[in-house]
C-alpha cells in the first residue's frame, strides 16, 4: 500500500497540517501548543477523510457502495453509517421535490463534463432514465434493495460529510480551536486566541488558475457546490455538471457556483446543490432560507 | 530579419500544435493558483530590476510593458 | 418550490443533518478587507559611482467579478557619478558641466565621471483589469513619471484570451509613450566640440554654439505577443515576442566621446549623437516548476535591434522552502550583448566623423553577472517580508583595433560593480 503523504508545519501559533483526499487539497489549522498533539490531531482527520473516501468511492471493488451498486436486485445489508447517509439522502429527495437524487449517478455514462463540446443525443438520455429515481428503489433499514442497473452515488455529500465526520474525531480529542478546509468545504470550531478569525485560502470560482482570495472565518462551515470545472460549452451554450434526475439533462439556467454558509459543512453542502438545482430560482431559495451565501452567476 | 522572425513564429506555432494534448483538468490546478508559481509572482521587484537593468545595459523590455520611463538610457 | 415549503426545508434539512452527524452549532462569517499592498525599498550602489534609494508601493483593490484596480507610486533619488563616455588620461582632464556653468575634473588615470546630476524622479502608474466575457480579459493603463529634466507619460492597453480548458492563453499589448527631455543648459548639438572655460573672453559664446534646443521629444510605440501553456499540474510556460518603436531624441545629452592625438591625449571633446530612431525586438521564454514544495523559475530573452545590438539573458531562480512560512531563494542572472554599430569608445584625430557616434559604455561589447540571495517569510495575516542582496558584475570588452600611445597604459574598460539591497513588504 502507498503511503500517503500528511505534512505537518508551524505556523505563528498553530499548526497547519495538509494532506491530499478525495481528489482535494485538505487543510487542517489546529491551534494547539503540543507538537505531538497536532499530529495525532492530523493522522486522525486524515484517516478519517481517506476512510470515506474509500468506502464511497465508485472506483474501488472492495467497498459497501461496488456491493451495493452490483448486488443484481438483490436486498443488501447495510452499516449504521450507510443507514444514516441513505435516510439523510432520502430527506434531501423528499425536501427538494426529488431533484436531489443520489440514484442520478448512473448518467455520467453518457455526460462527460470536461470542458469540450461532446453533448449526448437524446435517446442516450432517455436510455439511463429508467435507472434514475430513488422512488424506485426500497430502502427499508437496514435492507437497501437497488433494481438492477440502478446505483447509488455518495459524490455529492461525501466531501463534506468528511469535513463534519473529521471534525467530530478532533473534537473528541480537544476543544481548542480548529479548522478543517477539505478542497473549499470547510468548518471551524472553537474559539481562538485573542479571538482572531482564521484566514484561509480559497480559489476564485470564476478562474480556478487565479490566485486564492482570503476568507476569513471564526466558527461555522463553509460549503461550495458549482460547475466552474465541469461543464460542456456546446455552441455556445453552457451546460452544468448539476444534472435534473427527471429530465436527466443539466438543470437550466443554473448558476456557476454557490457558496453557503451554516452550522455543518453537510448542511452548507446540500444548501448550495439545492440552490443549484433551482436553476434561476437558486437566489430565492437561498433568500428563503435566510442563510448567508454567495453566488458565482 | 525575416529569418529572425521565421524562428520566432516557430516555438509558437509548436506549442500551438502541441497544445492540447498538454494542460490539466480544471479540478488539478489546485498548485497552480499558488501566488508564488504565477509566472509574474513579484511585480515590484521585477519593475525594480526592469529600471536597474535598463539603466545599465542597452536592452529592455520582453516580458512586459514597463511603466513610466526614466531619463536614464 | 413554494415559499412556504422552502422555509420548512432549512429546518427540516438542520434537523436531518443533526442527526446525520449528532452535532449543533451556530456560524459566523466574515471576508477579507479589499485592499492589498505590497512595497519595497532599493538600495542600489556601485562601486565609486551611482548610489540610488528606491521606495516603492503598490496598492490593490479587489473589486470581486475578476475586476481589479493596481496603483503604484516609486519615488527614486540618484546620486553620485557616472562615466560620461570619455577616456581617461595620463593628465588631469576638465570638462564642462552639461548646464555650462562649472566644470569637473577627472584626475590622471581616473575614469572621467560626471557627477553633474543629482536627481529625484517620482512615478504614477495605475491598471484596471477586468473579464469582457468568460473567455476574454482586457486591462488598460496609464502611467506618468517626473524628474528635474525629464517626464514620462504613457498609456496602455492588452486583450487576452482563454483557450483549452484555461490551459492556454494569449495576449496581445499595445504601449505609447511620450516622453520630454529638457536638460539644464539646452541640448547639446550632437557631435559638436565641448566648450571648455579656461577663462577665453568668448566661452559663453562657444558654450551657447554647441547648444540646441531647449527641449526635445521621443516617442515609444510597443507591442507584445504572448502565449502562456500549463504544461502539468506543476509546470507553467510563456513565451512571447515584442516590438518597440522608439522616435525622436535618443541621445544622452551628458556624454561625450574623447577624439585622441596621435599620441593617445585627448584634443577635444565631441557630444554624442544616436540615431533619431530605433527598432527593437525581444523574444521572451519563462518557465516555473514546482517541485515538492520549492519552486524553480527559468528565463531566456533574445535581443536584438537595428543599431546592432543583439544581446542574450538568462535568468535562474529557485525558491527553497525551508518550512511553510519561510524560504530561501538564490538567484543568478548571465547577460551577454554586442555592441552598437555606433559605438566607439573613442575617436583619433583625423578620422572622418560618422553621423552617429556614441562612447556610453551601456552600448559597447559587455557581460553582466547578478548573483544574490533572497529570504523571504511569511508573517501571520498573511504579511510577508523579504529581503534580497545581490552583486552585479559587468564586465566590458575592447572593440577598438588601433589604441594610440598612451591609452595602451589606461584602464579603458573598468568593470562596473554593484551591490542591491531590497527589503519587501506585502501587507
Amino acid at each position: 500500500m502507498i503511503d500517503r503523504p500528511v505534512k505537518l508545519a508551524a505556523a505563528d501559533g498553530y499548526w497547519i497540517g495538509s494532506f491530499e483526499a478525495m481528489a482535494s487539497p485538505c487543510e487542517l489549522f489546529l491551534e494547539v501548543d503540543d507538537e505531538r498533539l497536532a499530529n495525532r490531531l492530523l493522522s486522525m482527520a486524515a484517516n478519517e477523510a481517506w476512510r470515506i473516501e474509500s468506502k464511497f468511492s465508485r472506483y474501488r471493488r472492495d467497498n459497501p457502495v461496488y456491493q451495493i451498486n452490483n448486488s443484481g436486485g438483490k436486498p443488501v445489508e447495510v452499516d449504521e453509517e450507510i443507514a444514516q447517509l441513505l435516510d439523510f439522502a432520502e430527506v434531501c429527495w423528499q425536501l427538494s421535490e426529488g431533484l436531489f437524487d443520489i440514484t442520478s449517478g448512473v448518467l455520467r455514462r453518457v455526460w462527460r463534463f470536461d470542458g469540450g463540446d461532446q453533448l449526448p443525443n437524446q435517446q442516450q438520455v432517455e436510455q439511463l432514465l429508467p435507472y434514475v429515481g430513488w422512488q424506485k428503489l426500497r430502502w427499508t433499514k437496514p435492507y437497501l434493495t437497488l433494481p438492477q442497473g440502478m446505483e447509488i452515488d455518495f459524490g455529492g455529500i461525501g466531501k463534506e460529510y468528511a469535513v463534519d465526520r473529521s471534525m467530530q474525531l478532533l473534537q473528541q480529542q480537544t476543544d481548542q480551536a480548529l479548522l478543517i478546509n477539505y478542497g473549499g468545504d470547510i468548518r471551524a470550531v472553537g474559539i481562538r486566541h485573542a479571538n482572531q478569525p482564521w484566514s484561509v485560502g480559497i480559489e476564485n470560482p470564476n478562474h480556478p488558475d487565479t490566485p486564492k482570495g482570503v476568507l476569513k472565518i471564526t466558527h461555522g462551515a463553509l460549503a461550495t457546490s458549482g460547475d466552474t470545472r465541469r461543464y460542456l460549452l456546446h455552441r455556445g451554450k453552457r451546460y452544468g455538471h448539476v444534472l435534473n434526475p427527471k429530465t436527466g439533462w443539466p438543470i437550466e439556467g443554473s448558476l456557476r457556483s454557490v457558496t453557503v454558509a451554516a452550522g455543518t459543512c453537510t448542511e452548507a453542502g446540500l444548501l448550495a446543490t439545492m440552490a443549484l438545482l433551482q436553476g434561476s430560482e437558486a437566489e430565492i431559495f437561498l433568500q428563503n432560507q435566510e442563510v448567508q451565501y454567495w453566488l458565482t452567476p | 530579419m525575416s529569418v529572425k522572425l521565421f524562428l520566432a513564429a516557430l516555438p509558437v506555432v509548436l506549442l500551438q500544435a502541441g497544445c492540447t494534448n498538454l494542460g490539466v483538468e480544471p479540478w488539478e490546478r489546485g498548485r497552480l493558483a499558488n501566488p508564488e508559481m504565477q509566472l509574474m509572482s513579484d511585480p515590484i521587484s521585477a519593475g525594480l530590476d526592469d529600471h536597474i537593468y535598463f539603466s545599465k545595459e542597452a536592452s529592455s523590455g520582453g516580458r512586459g510593458f514597463a511603466g513610466g520611463g526614466c531619463g536614464c538610457n | 418550490m413554494q415559499l412556504k415549503q422552502q422555509k420548512k426545508i432549512s429546518q427540516a434539512l438542520t434537523a436531518a443533518t443533526c442527526s446525520l452527524l449528532g452535532m449543533n452549532s451556530t456560524d459566523s462569517l466574515a471576508e477579507e478587507g479589499d485592499w492589498t499592498f505590497d512595497s519595497a525599498i532599493l538600495y542600489y550602489s556601485e562601486v565609486d559611482r551611482v548610489t540610488a534609494v528606491e521606495p516603492v508601493i503598490t496598492a490593490k483593490r479587489d473589486f470581486g467579478e475578476e475586476k481589479a484596480l493596481n496603483l503604484k507610486f516609486v519615488f527614486d533619488t540618484l546620486s553620485g557619478a557616472s562615466a560620461n563616455g570619455a577616456t581617461p588620461s595620463d593628465q588631469p582632464q576638465t570638462f564642462t558641466r552639461p548646464s555650462g556653468k562649472g566644470r569637473y575634473t577627472a584626475s590622471a588615470e581616473e575614469t572621467p565621471l560626471d557627477d553633474t546630476f543629482r536627481d529625484n524622479r517620482f512615478a504614477l502608474s495605475s491598471q484596471w483589469e477586468q473579464p469582457i466575457n468568460q473567455d476574454y480579459r482586457t486591462g488598460f493603463g496609464v502611467n506618468f513619471s517626473t524628474e528635474y529634466d525629464y517626464s514620462s507619460l504613457s498609456a496602455n492597453a492588452n486583450l487576452s484570451r482563454d483557450f483549452n480548458k484555461r490551459n492556454t492563453t494569449l495576449n496581445a499589448g499595445l504601449s505609447l509613450a511620450y516622453d520630454t527631455i529638457s536638460p539644464e543648459g539646452d541640448i547639446p548639438i550632437g557631435l559638436s566640440s565641448m566648450a571648455v572655460d579656461r577663462g577665453q573672453a568668448d566661452y559663453r559664446d562657444e558654450f551657447n554654439a554647441s547648444r540646441g534646443e531647449s527641449e526635445d521629444n521621443k516617442d515609444t510605440v510597443d507591442l507584445i505577443l504572448g502565449l502562456t501553456q500549463v504544461i502539468d499540474r506543476k509546470t507553467i510556460m510563456q513565451a512571447s515576442y515584442s516590438y518597440s518603436d522608439v522616435s525622436g531624441y535618443l541621445t544622452d545629452p551628458f556624454k561625450i566621446v574623447s577624439v585622441e592625438g596621435d599620441d593617445g591625449r585627448p584634443v577635444e571633446y565631441r557630444y554624442e549623437q544616436r540615431p533619431d530612431s530605433r527598432g527593437k525586438h525581444s523574444l521572451y521564454w519563462q518557465a516555473k516548476h514546482e517541485f515538492e514544495s520549492d519552486i524553480l523559475d527559468l528565463s531566456y530573452r533574445y535581443f536584438w535591434d537595428d543599431w546592432g545590438i543583439t544581446s542574450h539573458t538568462v535568468d535562474l531562480r529557485y525558491r527553497w522552502m525551508l518550512d511553510s512560512r519561510q524560504y530561501l531563494e538564490p538567484h543568478i542572472r548571465y547577460y551577454d550583448q554586442t555592441e552598437a554599430d555606433f559605438y566607439r569608445r573613442f575617436f583619433i584625430q583625423g578620422e572622418a566623423l560618422p553621423d552617429h557616434v556614441s562612447a556610453d559604455y551601456r552600448l559597447g561589447d559587455m557581460s553582466a553577472l547578478t548573483i544574490g540571495i533572497k529570504y523571504g517569510m511569511e508573517l501571520q495575516n498573511q504579511q510577508q517580508l523579504s529581503l534580497r542582496l545581490e552583486y552585479y558584475l559587468q564586465t566590458n570588452d575592447n572593440t577598438e583595433s588601433v589604441i594610440p600611445g598612451i591609452l595602451n597604459d589606461m584602464e579603458l574598460y573598468p568593470d562596473v560593480e554593484a551591490i542591491i539591497l531590497q527589503l519587501s513588504y506585502k501587507f
